[in-house]
C-alpha cells in the first residue's frame, strides 16, 4: 500500500500510484511520461506515501478539482427542476386565473360587478313591472318566476322582470335587434338550442343588433360570427350563476310578451 | 480533463497539492451531495405539483366531454320529472318524476364538481357530442340522444291526466335510452376512475328506471 488515500482514487483517478502489490514492481510504471522523479513522494508528510516506493511513481496530477462532467449534470438538472418549477407556477396561475378575468378580458365586455356592487348583489324578489337603468338588464330585483332557460328560442321580447331572474340562475341570455337578418339569427338559434341555462329572444330598442347578457357582465356585437359570442358563453354560462351550477331553469315561464306575469299582487298594495 | 503534470514541482509542493485537493474534493463532495439532495427536492415537489394537471381530464377530454353533456341533458330530465311531479295523475308516474329529478339534479352536481375540481369551465369549446366517437351526428337542432323537441315539450306541458301520463313515460323512456347510450360511451371511452364508478351507477339507475317506466306505460296501455 503505498498511497492508501481516502480520496485519491475517486478524485484523482489518473494518480497511478496506488500500487496495490508494491512487489510486483510494476513493469511500467513509465508509460508515464512523468514517471522518472524518483523522490517525488519522499517529503510527503503522510507516512504511507513514504518509504517503500522503489520506484516512485510522480503523481500526475490531473483535473485539480474540477469535475466538469458532474457540474454540467448538475447545471443541467438544476435548469430542468427550474424549468419544470417555473412552468408548473405559470400553468397553475393559469388555471386558477377566475373566471371573471376572464371575462374582463373579453374585449368590450362591461363588467357590472365592478361598476355597480351594490346591482348585481341579487336575490330580491319583488312583483310586478320594475324599472332597469341598463338595458337590455344585467341584473337586479325580479320576479319570483323565472323565464324557461332549458335552451329556449324565443320569437318575440320577452319580460325583463323574469329575465333577469333566469340571468342569476346562471344563463346566458342572447338578445338581438327585430332587424337582424334571418340567417344571423339562425345562427345564434344553433348556438342555443337544445342546451340548458341559455336562451334567445328579440329586444326592442337595441343600439347594436346583438347585445348578450350573463348576471353582472354585458356585451354588444355587431354580428352572429363574432367569436366573442362563443367566448363570453364558455367564461359565463353557469359561471356566473349567483345560486351556483344547480339553479333550475325548467319550470319557468314558456310565455313571451314583456309584460310581467308576478304582477298579480302588485295592484293590491 | 485538464491534467496539470506536476513533474517539475517540489518536493514540498506535491503533498500541499493533493492535500488541498483532496480538502477540495471532500467539500466538493458535501456540497454536491447537498446540491443534489435539494434539487431532487424541488423536482419531487414540482412533479408533485404537476401530476395533478397533467394526469386529470382536459378540456378536450371524454370526460370533460361527458360531465358537460351529461349535465344538460340531465337538466332535461330534470325537467320532465318535476312536470311529472307537479301533473302527472298516476301515482306512481308523480313518484318516478320526482326520483328522476332529485337524482339527476344531483348527479349534476356531481359533474359540475368534476368540472370544478378540473379547473375546466361548465361549458365546452367543442360541439355537443364531439368527445364520442360519431357522437356529432347524433345530435339534430342541438338536441342530443333521446332528447326532447321543444314542440313535444310544449305537448307534455299542454296535457293532463291519462294523456299526460303516458306522453311522460315515453318521452322518459326515450330520454333514458339515449342517456344510458351516452354512458355507455364514456364507459367504453373514459379513464378517470370515478368518473367511471359514477357512470356505472348512472346506467344501473336508469336501466331500473326503464325497467319501471315500461311496465307504468303498459298498465296505463300506451
Amino acid at each position: 500500500m503505498s498511497i492508501s488515500t481516502p480520496g485519491g482514487p475517486e478524485r484523482r483517478p489518473t494518480v497511478v500510484s496506488t500500487g496495490k502489490k508494491p512487489a510486483a514492481g510494476r513493469p511500467s510504471a513509465a508509460d508515464k511520461p512523468s514517471g522518472g522523479k524518483a523522490g517525488a513522494g519522499k517529503g510527503t508528510p503522510r507516512p504511507t506515501v513514504g518509504g517503500k516506493g522503489r520506484k516512485p511513481i510522480a503523481p500526475v496530477k490531473v483535473s485539480q478539482g474540477r469535475s466538469w462532467g458532474p457540474i454540467a449534470l448538475f447545471v443541467a438538472v438544476g435548469l430542468l427542476a427550474a424549468g419544470i418549477i417555473g412552468y408548473g407556477a405559470f400553468a397553475a396561475y393559469r388555471g386558477s386565473q377566475p373566471w371573471q378575468e376572464r371575462a374582463d378580458a373579453i374585449k368590450g365586455v362591461v363588467d357590472f360587478r365592478k361598476k355597480d356592487k351594490a346591482l348585481v348583489e341579487g336575490g330580491k324578489h319583488q312583483p310586478g313591472v320594475i324599472k332597469y337603468d341598463v338595458l337590455p338588464p344585467v341584473a337586479g330585483p325580479h320576479n319570483p318566476a323565472w323565464q324557461n332557460c332549458m335552451g329556449d328560442v324565443y320569437d318575440a321580447p320577452i319580460a325583463n322582470e323574469h329575465a333577469v331572474h333566469s340571468l342569476e340562475h346562471g344563463t346566458v341570455w342572447i338578445t338581438y335587434r327585430p332587424d337582424l337578418p334571418a340567417d344571423q339569427v339562425a345562427t345564434l338559434k344553433s348556438k342555443v338550442q337544445g342546451k340548458d341555462k341559455l336562451m334567445l329572444s328579440p329586444f326592442d330598442g337595441l343600439d347594436k343588433p346583438i347585445s348578450l347578457q350573463a348576471w353582472g357582465f354585458q356585451l354588444k356585437v355587431d354580428n352572429a360570427d363574432d367569436s366573442r359570442i362563443d367566448e363570453f358563453i364558455k367564461t359565463l354560462r353557469v359561471n356566473a350563476s349567483i345560486e351556483g351550477p344547480n339553479a333550475n331553469c325548467a319550470q319557468g315561464i314558456t310565455a313571451t310578451g314583456t309584460t310581467p306575469r308576478d304582477n298579480l299582487q302588485q295592484p293590491t298594495q | 480533463m485538464t491534467a496539470s503534470v506536476t513533474t517539475d514541482s517540489t518536493p514540498d509542493e506535491t503533498p500541499v497539492a493533493a492535500k488541498g485537493g483532496r480538502g477540495a474534493a471532500r467539500r466538493f463532495g458535501t456540497l454536491a451531495l447537498a446540491a443534489a439532495v435539494v434539487v431532487g427536492l424541488l423536482l419531487g415537489y414540482a412533479g408533485g405539483l404537476l401530476t395533478p394537471s397533467v394526469t386529470r381530464p382536459g378540456e378536450n377530454s371524454a370526460e370533460a366531454g361527458f360531465a358537460r353533456d351529461m349535465s344538460s341533458h340531465h337538466a332535461q330530465a330534470v325537467q320532465l320529472g318535476l312536470m311529472a311531479f307537479q301533473q302527472g295523475e298516476d301515482s306512481e308516474v308523480r313518484q318516478i318524476g320526482g326520483d328522476i329529478a332529485t337524482g339527476q339534479q344531483g348527479e349534476i352536481g356531481t359533474m359540475q364538481t368534476w368540472l370544478r375540481l378540473w379547473h375546466l369551465d361548465p361549458t365546452g369549446e367543442q360541439p355537443a357530442m364531439a368527445w364520442m366517437p360519431d357522437g356529432a351526428g347524433l345530435v339534430r337542432d342541438g338536441l342530443m340522444p333521446g332528447m326532447a323537441t321543444p314542440a313535444e315539450i310544449s305537448k307534455l306541458s299542454g296535457s293532463r291526466g291519462r294523456a299526460f301520463d303516458v306522453l311522460f313515460l315515453q318521452l322518459m323512456i326515450r330520454h333514458h335510452l339515449g342517456g344510458i347510450h351516452m354512458i355507455q360511451g364514456i364507459l367504453d371511452e373514459g379513464h378517470d376512475a370515478d368518473v367511471l364508478t359514477v357512470a356505472q351507477t348512472m346506467k344501473n339507475t336508469q336501466q331500473t328506471d326503464l325497467t319501471n317506466l315500461q311496465a307504468a306505460l303498459k298498465r296505463l296501455g300506451g
